[in-house]
């Protein structure tokens, strides 16, 4: 492609050429208080911190300690959101789950993320977004969701609530070791890195929840 | 211990009294100063207009005069009540002679003895407490380049804190900027002038009677502005109120 | 059901068809009306205030921040110095992944591609997630005059640049775009699109907007985002939306345009990790942006959403020629804007004084370099100097030192004006003679007796105005310090 070649070769000369050698870079010490300290502590207990984080976030956190209690919960909380239709992802720790039965059976259609022909009827219909997560992370509230074959983007996005359900052996301490999950830039056609509800604080700074993405966020950790 | 002083232009001309005030409360602490005639002014004013070729003649003069007082002399610092003049001379000097290797090596040189007022109270001499008085509620004004060049935040306050009878106060956004910068208050006046008022507007919730500060030109903006709006506070530098021959000064009623 | 048709107050003017262009040069005209406008000023404290709250509460709970901008600068320094390199890997990869790369040099290269873009895929609704590079290039504006025919509908879905589309008014901050409008004049705003009253209440406002914006997201053709990130290894794109419109844009319409300036670039992932952390708590107080979303090419084999087609378009429009000169470091920006919310000159003003898409500190810096120093001669001096942008910038790019610079440019390239170049002479050729400034001292003494009453000189006339009309201004004193030094003190 010529336009690339022209490009880069332009942009080569510059960088090239004459450097600029900057006067002084930032030094850490410059903005260091001599009392604060070097790092941030660890963290001790990261289902604890995960839960606070989440929570003032607005969402809303539970560790249950399986996959039955974990369906209870659900089935619940589909009971009092009213939802006719959930989505879920076509995963299988939700399999494991094997909330499909009874969620259809308490007035929860339930369409699992495979063979669909508009992804848009499903997705933007539902009421409920069903999935689970890659990892979570302590330090921010954070899920870490890799899209895929049966791991749809819009599950988690289109629904105005959404739950995900996700082992806690799965949960990172930071975000440092999150991204180090992906280091040397394997990654998959979609990753993100979900931190509570979907929020703006646009019109005067009073904050908005549930503005496009959902504004109802539970996380399941299980184990 | 010697210091050489480095009395800003703008002081020289409109508040000796400031320099006064630091020759009489450096000499009580034993001092021995010493006062370069030949000085004029650090060269800010074309520095910060970006006439940086203007400003290098007034550096060099400014080197000149203290280096041949440093040969005849021997003092050990330059002591400057200004934290604003005191960062072009320690700061800004290698800044504006970065492509000119022999100013910029004499320029780190000297500018290593350039101390800002407060900072050569505290940190050189070792004194926090020079034994002052007056009567007050002051709030204390931080100049931009004093609290982000120098980063001479804690020291006039440890000073101002040991004066006997005064009360330092603290007041709603200390770091903003009083609006002077320069040639700026003249170039952008309706700016200036706002940010200005939204100083003063904290100054007087603040209950204080007192304005300090280590910079004189920060000082002049803010009196006179206050002066405009009839706003009754005294405005004093720092060494006006650790002067031990101020007539306030002792007097605490 | 009859339809209340609220009547509007504010003025109808659609300013975005004027363009941002070439105004830039009335700052000081511009500031001297802001500065008057109490409501305005109360939105601006009001959004600084707040964030700035939350940027300290997070930055003080993370005491490595001054170690990870030190690496934020550095990863920048190191990327530009080889950034024909990364940009190649950049390029490799992306299309490694079944994405389209297109290089411009210019903003028109940006509109031509999508512009064609859309006639061939026949597109009508193009949905945009919040993009500086955008506006920076008024891709909206151009691409409605230049493919008029096409008759495309390009919306904004970012909440606040959708209400500031919405009223023909252009953002006026990085980050919150609509921070100079109150909730009142919002929902005026809306109501006329709603075609009914709506309250002036965040949550029906907020509501409205989820609604109508949702009818887009779904109908449309192709989503057009920016980056805030594009790492090289991987041919990653890095975007940070809070509301999850950005995700949606990039996940739902068949086509996803990326249009990312050529130094958003990273080398590895990792390195995000230190630079999603610094945009997130110094931009808007928050450890994490809610989504905080990465996209390698096209959707994968077997997926069912996201866009089939991806289209990266990597932008140059001025920003290769500060490549290794002494400005360099204005390109190391990642638009966090918190330059903005700690300058107290942005605080008096707000962002359209400035009169350009990037405003405060940064757009000061940044307008002149990209658009030239004529186009922007009043922005470098629309600072006091008070180096609070250079100490609050998390990737530690020397903001009023680079202000200082771009003055010095003007006065190099005769831009200073021949009044001040005098006064500047003069003031040299004063200050390098101790006898010559004896001699002015003592004129000075003589010429303003008559002039001073009260302690105070009379209103001056000349530029020295622009300190009496507002100001009191000292007279000389009766002796100077050296003459009370040679008397003995």
């Amino acid at each position: 492609m010529s336009n690339r070649t022209e490009f880069l070769d332009s942009i080569r000369h510059r960088t090239q050429a004459g450097r600029y050698k900057p006067t002084k870079a930032p030094d850490s010490a410059w903005t260091r208080t001599p009392e604060r300290p070097f790092a941030t502590p660890p963290i001790e207990d990261p289902t604890a911190r995960f839960l606070e984080e989440l929570e003032a976030l607005g969402g809303h956190g539970k560790r249950v300690e399986d996959m039955d209690e974990a369906r209870e919960h659900i089935l619940a909380l589909a009971k009092e959101r009213e939802a006719k239709l959930l989505v879920r992802w076509d995963v299988d720790e939700l399999e494991e789950l094997s909330a499909d039965e009874p969620l259809s059976e308490a007035g929860t259609e339930v369409a699992i993320w495979r063979d669909l022909e508009d992804f848009r009827d499903v997705a933007a219909k539902a009421d409920i977004g069903l999935s689970t997560a890659e990892w979570a992370i302590a330090e921010t509230g954070s899920l870490v969701l890799e899209g895929g074959v049966g791991k749809g983007r819009t599950v988690t996005l289109l629904p105005p609530t959404y739950i995900a359900v996700v082992p806690v052996d799965r949960l990172l301490r930071t975000t440092t070791e999150a991204f180090g999950k992906y280091g040397g830039g394997n990654l998959p056609a979609n990753l993100c890195f979900h931190t509570g509800p979907s929020r703006s604080g646009d019109i005067e700074m009073s904050l908005a929840i549930g503005v496009h993405g959902p504004g109802d966020v539970h996380v399941l950790l299980v184990g | 211990m010697k210091a050489a002083l480095f009395i800003p232009c703008y002081v020289d001309a409109m508040y000796p009294e400031v320099g006064v005030g630091v020759v009489r409360t450096l000499r009580n602490l034993g001092v021995d100063i010493v006062y370069p005639e030949g000085q004029t002014c650090c060269g800010q004013p074309a520095f910060n207009s970006g006439f940086f070729e203007e400003s290098r003649s007034v550096a060099k003069h400014f080197m000149d005069v203290f280096e041949k007082e440093r040969e005849k002399e021997g003092f050990d610092y330059i002591v400057c009540p200004s934290g604003s003049c005191a960062t072009m001379a320690s700061h800004y000097y290698p800044f504006i002679f970065k492509d000119l290797p022999d100013e910029r090596e004499r320029s780190e040189e000297l500018g290593h003895k350039v101390r800002e007022f407060s900072d050569f109270l505290v940190n050189v001499l070792g004194v926090g407490d020079v034994g002052a008085k007056m009567s007050g509620k002051a709030v204390f004004h931080t100049g931009c380049h004093q609290r982000r060049e120098l980063g001479i935040l804690n020291e006039p306050r440890e000073l101002l804190e040991s004066v006997g009878g005064l009360e330092l106060l603290e007041w709603e956004n200390e770091e903003l900027c009083c609006g002077f910068g320069g040639t700026f208050s003249v170039k952008m006046p309706e700016v200036s002038t706002a940010m200005a008022d939204e100083k003063i507007d904290a100054l007087e919730k603040s209950g204080a009677d007192t304005l300090v500060s280590c910079d004189s030109s920060c000082l002049m903006h803010l009196a006179g502005r206050m002066k405009r709006r009839q706003t009754g506070t005294r405005v004093m530098h720092l060494a006006e109120v650790l002067d031990p021959g101020n007539p306030v000064n002792g007097k605490v009623g | 059901m009859t339809t209340n048709k609220p009547a509007l107050k504010r003025d109808t003017v659609d300013h975005r068809k004027e363009g941002v262009e070439s105004k830039v040069e009335g700052f000081n005209d511009r500031a001297r009306k802001a500065v008057k406008d109490r409501e305005l000023h109360d939105s601006v404290s009001l959004f600084v205030n707040k964030t700035l709250t939350g940027r300290q509460a997070n930055l003080a709970a993370l005491p490595e921040a001054p170690e990870l901008r030190e690496k934020a600068y550095h990863i920048k320094q190191k990327t530009m110095a080889n950034l024909d390199t990364y940009l190649d890997q950049m390029a490799d990869a992306v299309e490694s992944r079944g994405g389209n790369v297109h290089f411009a040099s210019t903003g028109e290269d940006v509109v031509r591609y999508i512009g064609e873009l859309a006639k061939r895929r026949g597109s009508k609704v193009l949905a945009k997630s919040k993009s500086m590079a955008t506006e920076e290039i008024e891709l909206n504006r151009h691409l409605e005059e230049d493919y008029a025919d096409l008759a495309l509908d390009i919306v904004e879905t970012d909440l606040g640049e959708w209400i500031a589309q919405l009223a023909g008014d252009h953002p006026s901050h990085i980050v919150g775009p609509i921070l100079h409008m109150n909730k009142k004049r919002i929902a005026d705003v809306l109501s006329e699109t709603a075609g009914e009253e709506l309250p002036p209440d965040v949550k029906a406002l907020a509501g409205f907007a989820r609604q109508r914006l949702r009818e887009k997201f779904l109908s449309a053709d192709i989503g057009i985002s920016g980056a805030n990130f594009g790492v090289a290894e991987s041919g990653t794109i890095c975007m940070v939306t809070n509301e999850g419109n950005g995700r949606l844009v990039t996940s739902v319409p068949p086509v996803h345009v990326v249009v990312m300036g050529i130094e958003k670039l990273v080398p590895k992932f990792e390195d995000l990790s230190v630079f999603t952390q610094l945009l997130a708590r110094n931009g808007t107080g928050q450890k994490l942006t809610v989504y905080t979303n990465f996209i390698t090419g096209p959707r994968g084999e077997g997926e069912l959403d996201g866009a089939e087609e991806f289209h990266l378009i990597l932008m140059d429009n001025g920003r290769s020629k500060l490549l290794g000169t002494e400005f360099e470091e204005a390109l190391y920006c990642i638009r966090c804007g918190s330059c903005l919310n700690v300058c107290p000159v942005y605080r008096q003003t707000g962002g359209h004084a400035y009169g350009s898409t990037y405003s405060g500190p940064i757009g000061a810096v940044i307008t002149p370099l990209l658009k030239g120093d004529k186009e922007a001669k009043d922005l470098p001096h629309a600072s006091s100097l008070c180096a609070a942008c250079t100490e609050t910038c998390p990737v530690g790019i020397p903001l009023h030192e680079l202000l200082l610079k771009l003055r010095n440019r003007q006065v190099d390239e005769g831009l200073a004006g021949k009044a001040q170049e005098m006064v500047f002479k003069g003031f040299e050729k004063t200050m390098t003679s101790p006898k010559l400034l004896n001699i002015s001292t003592k004129a000075g003494r003589v010429a303003q007796k008559p002039m001073t009453k009260n302690g105070s000189l009379r209103p001056m006339p000349g530029p020295l105005s622009g300190w009496t009309d507002t100001r009191d201004l000292p007279p000389l004193a009766e002796k100077s310090f050296r003459e009370m030094w040679r008397e003995g003190i």
